[in-house]
């Protein structure tokens, strides 16, 4: 699927390599494993059908310590795939066990956890003041040491009222919640809710690097923090699309629902 | 493969340019390149940016807009806008169209984007762009825009830049009292910009309902409550109400109707057509589903002879010079088209209440004329209490509206006059000018005015006449002679036959005169003054057992248009053979323009009607009297008999 746009990518990311090499200064280059591919989902399957069985499972309840509005559920009218190659997150609004509105939350954990690696998601985002969709890593040491000294990955976190920027954020212990530490990338011209974009953590084990469309916009190493480096174990990944919380403030009356966020694929490499 | 390919068109377009630029440098002179148009993304910065030009709204306070050197968001000045007070004399809201009058190309922009702030918190009723004080193709505005006492910056997004090439429309705005006070505004760095963050535009016509109507062949309808609502880059909705043309339209049948690109229907026969829309390439919500059930017939081909018409509007004949079919007079929402049904022209008015027709300048002469006549059909309800009035004005000698001798008169029809109304026929407003007993004048005839409930008329064959002009007053020759074998035949007036003792042809009880004329030979009986006639034949009365029909032959020359009547009655005095004793029986039958056999003018009209139709006539064997009754006030009879 997508092959045309695959190339269309290929060819713009060569032309931005070309341009960028001559102002670039080689020797500031993270360097970049060799990826291996060791895990995917692309998504594909017939429309209305739940997510692979064997790669993820379901966060299913309200709040999630965020004060989240929505509850997540596990129905195809939350999360399914679209017979077009992706994952459809959706958030809706209707009456459902005393929330105003559903949504999903899907994970890898106890399916697939990994320590280090490329973690990448093409997201096509949805839109309205109140919609808060991520793609995240959790420790999956979370049952036995809490949060957050387990450790999170926020690879991409969006405020549907700022179509345009996105975050990457990393919480542990003494930098979590609002103290994490964050950076946004935002579009000038352009919005994040219009098409495909790439959203990727390269981790390893003195850094962390995260990317849109393969540029990169923030490193974090251990040396940046004030707290302890907790990423040194294995990860699980989750999807979701949060309606209201602390990080994103309540929907309005403009928010148009549903809306969905939805996923192209999500792909998981190993150094070599 | 495919990576190659689309560097190879890469290369392709690069190649193009060059040829392009290598080319330019040798044109020839002569070749007229587009004209193009200047790109200036400012309107108003910290003043007027070139070109630009402020007109106030008609009815607007003018003095409403200046330019504010104290208040403003950055730079020296902003526009400040002084919305008055309720009830101020010098205009009852502030509005204004900024604009160029050369356009611009602003086709790389997608919106405008201002600051603003007012005294108070306020909602303003209307800002926008692209109102050129013309056509305004390409407007597109925010009703209710939320304003309060801190800048902000405000977008009304450009719904299809590539409209706007040679754009005149800046900024304009409309807003009046709030709770009947007035307050301030204050715009400022007004400017468009390509901001990149407005998406998902979600377009809608009909305000996105499904409509269902009922159309009428001829009629135009237009689709409004075209909008389209962005996603702003803070990532709420915005409604945008738009020009009809930033759409493409659809017609499921162009056969029913056919829409252009400002969204008109044009409904042009019988069936059901689907309008729908698009913006770009993006289907619009809402629709409306046409259905044509109806379509009038021709209109009856009038038959009154040219010279003895003055007609308004008809096909068949030569029509006088009429200034307007439609005055547009206040208070009135007629709307009138023209269309053809079967070729055949017809003033087709919508949304009647009142419509008024002059013919000022080049006043009628109806002096001579007897008659008025009008065709009108409806679709709509005619029962009662529905009414079509016609009014005929006339200016009086002096010729000139209001001038002290004008005179006039209003007729009304319903379902219960003579002619009636009635739904989906032709009815012939066929009236006497002497109805319009107030139009004590018909020399300088001007007006007509139409009105009533029926709210769509068509209208077709206005025209006044006069009767016995050249229509013969006489008939040119005798009926046509009877063929029945005698033996068949019981006659009481013939030259075909032997004719049965009558003892009178006009009772002394009747109000008819009676006189025998010779039409080439042939004797006829001629009455006038017809009111109602009494033939008797009571000394021997006529046994019409065996008969199977009675037959007349008739011929008159007055109008016999509806409501024109003729009716014949037969008397039986039953088998005591005498007047009264009990046994009597009696039937009338009525016959009008629109009967078997149809009254007619000019021309003899035969009766041959089974006895069996004088349903209470259920003895025929002491037939005794006959009884004409007319509204044709002159008939010549001939040729009345029994036969089998």
């Amino acid at each position: 699927m997508n092959t045309f746009k695959n190339i269309i990518s290929m060819f713009f990311v060569g032309a931005l390599i070309i341009l960028t090499v001559p102002s670039c200064d080689n020797s500031n280059e993270p360097e970049i494993p060799n990826w291996q591919l060791v895990w995917q989902d692309e998504f594909e399957g017939t429309a209305g059908e739940l997510p692979d069985s064997l790669k993820w499972t379901y966060d299913i309840g309200t709040d999630w310590g965020n004060a989240q509005l929505e509850y997540d559920t596990d129905r195809p009218e939350n999360v399914s795939l679209d017979g077009s190659g992706n994952l459809l997150i959706t958030a809706r609004k209707e009456s459902y066990l005393g929330r105003s509105f559903t949504s999903a939350r899907i994970k890898t954990q106890g399916l697939f956890e990994q320590t280090y690696g490329r973690f990448e998601a093409r997201i096509k985002m949805p839109w309205g003041p109140g919609l808060w969709p991520a793609f995240w890593l959790l420790g999956s040491n979370v049952e036995t040491v809490d949060w957050p000294e387990c450790g999170e990955i926020d690879i991409m976190e969006y405020r549907g009222q700022q179509p345009n920027l996105i975050h990457g954020t990393i919480h542990g212990p003494g930098y979590s919640g609002g103290n994490g530490i964050t950076k946004s990338f935002g579009f000038e011209k352009d919005r994040f809710d219009v098409d495909f974009h790439l959203f990727a953590a390269e981790w390893g084990k003195d850094y962390i690097r995260f990317y849109v469309d393969d540029i990169l916009y923030q490193e974090i190493r251990p040396d940046d923090l004030t707290g302890q480096w907790v990423f040194d174990h294995p990860f699980y990944i989750i999807l979701n699309l949060a309606v209201g919380g602390n990080y994103v403030g309540f929907p309005t009356s403009q928010t148009s629902f549903p809306q969905s966020m939805i996923v192209d694929y999500v792909r998981v490499y190993k150094g070599s | 493969m495919k990576k190659r390919n689309i560097i190879y068109s890469t290369l392709t377009i690069f190649t193009i340019m060059a040829a392009f630029l290598f080319t330019s440098c040798e044109r020839d002179i002569e070749i007229l390149e587009p004209a193009t148009y200047p790109v200036i993304a400012e309107v108003f910065i910290d003043g007027f940016s070139s070109g630009l030009n402020y007109a106030a709204f008609g009815g607007s306070k003018v003095t409403a807009f200046d330019v504010d050197n104290d208040v403003k968001y950055s730079g020296t000045s902003s526009m400040r806008i002084d919305v008055p007070d309720y009830e101020d004399p010098q205009g009852a809201y502030a509005g204004g169209v900024y604009f160029t009058s050369t356009g611009r190309d602003l086709s790389g922009y997608d919106a405008l984007t201002f600051w603003a702030k007012a005294s108070q918190s306020a909602s303003i009723d209307v800002v926008g762009i692209g109102n050129d004080l013309g056509l305004s193709a390409n407007q597109a505005t925010i009703s209710g825009l939320a304003v309060n006492t801190n800048w902000k910056k405000y977008i009304i997004p450009i719904p299809d830049p590539s409209k706007f090439t040679a754009e005149r429309g800046m900024f304009f705005y409309s807003e009046g009292p709030e709770n009947n006070a007035g307050y301030t505004i204050w715009f400022d760095e007004v400017k468009f910009e390509k901001l990149g963050t407005i998406a998902h535009p979600d377009p809608a016509i009909l305000n996105k309902q499904n409509q269902t109507t009922t159309g009428i062949i001829g009629q135009t309808l237009t689709i409004g409550g075209t909008y389209i609502s962005f996603n702003m880059p803070d990532g709420v909705d915005q409604r945008i109400d738009v020009s009809p043309g930033y759409f493409t339209y659809f017609s499921s049948d162009e056969a029913v109707a056919t829409v252009n690109g400002n969204g008109q229907i044009a409904v042009l026969g019988l069936g059901t057509a689907i309008i729908t829309a698009k913006f770009g390439t993006l289907a619009a919500a809402g629709s409306i589903t046409v259905n044509v059930e109806i379509l009038p017939e021709k209109a009856p081909v009038p038959t009154i002879p040219a010279t003895d018409v003055i007609s308004l509007f008809s096909d068949v004949y030569t029509n006088v010079p009429v200034d307007t079919w439609a005055t547009g007079w206040l208070y009135s929402t007629a709307i009138l088209q023209d269309i053809q049904i079967e070729g055949d022209a017809v003033k087709l008015y919508t949304d009647l209440n009142f419509n008024g027709i002059e013919f000022s300048s080049q006043t009628i002469d109806a002096s001579a004329m007897t008659r008025f006549h009008m065709d009108i059909w409806t679709p709509d309800p005619t029962t009662m209490p529905s009414a079509f009035k016609v009014l005929l004005v006339d200016f009086g000698a002096n010729g000139v509206f209001d001038g002290g001798d004008d005179v006039s008169h209003e007729l009304t029809f319903t379902a219960n006059t003579n002619p009636g109304l009635k739904t989906e026929q032709w009815v012939q407003l066929d009236v006497p000018l002497s109805a319009f007993s107030g139009l004590t004048t018909k020399a300088h005839l001007a007006q007509l005015v139409i009105s009533g409930d029926p709210n769509t008329v068509y209208v077709d064959n206005v025209y006044f006449y006069k009767t016995g002009g050249t229509t013969p007053s006489v008939p040119t020759a005798p009926a046509p002679a009877p063929t029945f074998p005698a033996g068949n035949v019981i006659s009481l007036f013939s030259n075909s036959y032997s004719n049965v003792t009558v003892d009178t042809w006009s009772a002394t009880w009747d109000q008819a005169d009676v006189s025998d004329v010779q039409i080439s030979g042939n004797n006829v009986k001629k009455y006038s003054n017809l009111v109602f006639a009494g033939i008797e034949f009571t000394t021997q009365t006529i046994d019409a057992s065996t008969m199977t029909n009675f037959f007349m032959d008739i011929w008159t020359p007055d109008a016999t248009a509806l409501p024109a009547t003729f009716k014949i009655k037969l008397v039986d005095f039953g088998a005591d053979g005498a007047y009264g004793g009990g046994d009597d029986v009696e039937h009338e039958l009525t016959f009008d323009a629109n009967s078997t056999p149809a009254l007619a003018t000019g021309s003899w009209v035969r009766f041959d009607i089974p006895l069996t139709n004088f349903t209470a006539l259920t003895t025929k064997s002491h037939l005794a009297q006959m009884i004409i009754v007319g509204d044709p006030n002159t008939v010549y009879v001939d040729n009345i008999l029994f036969h089998k």
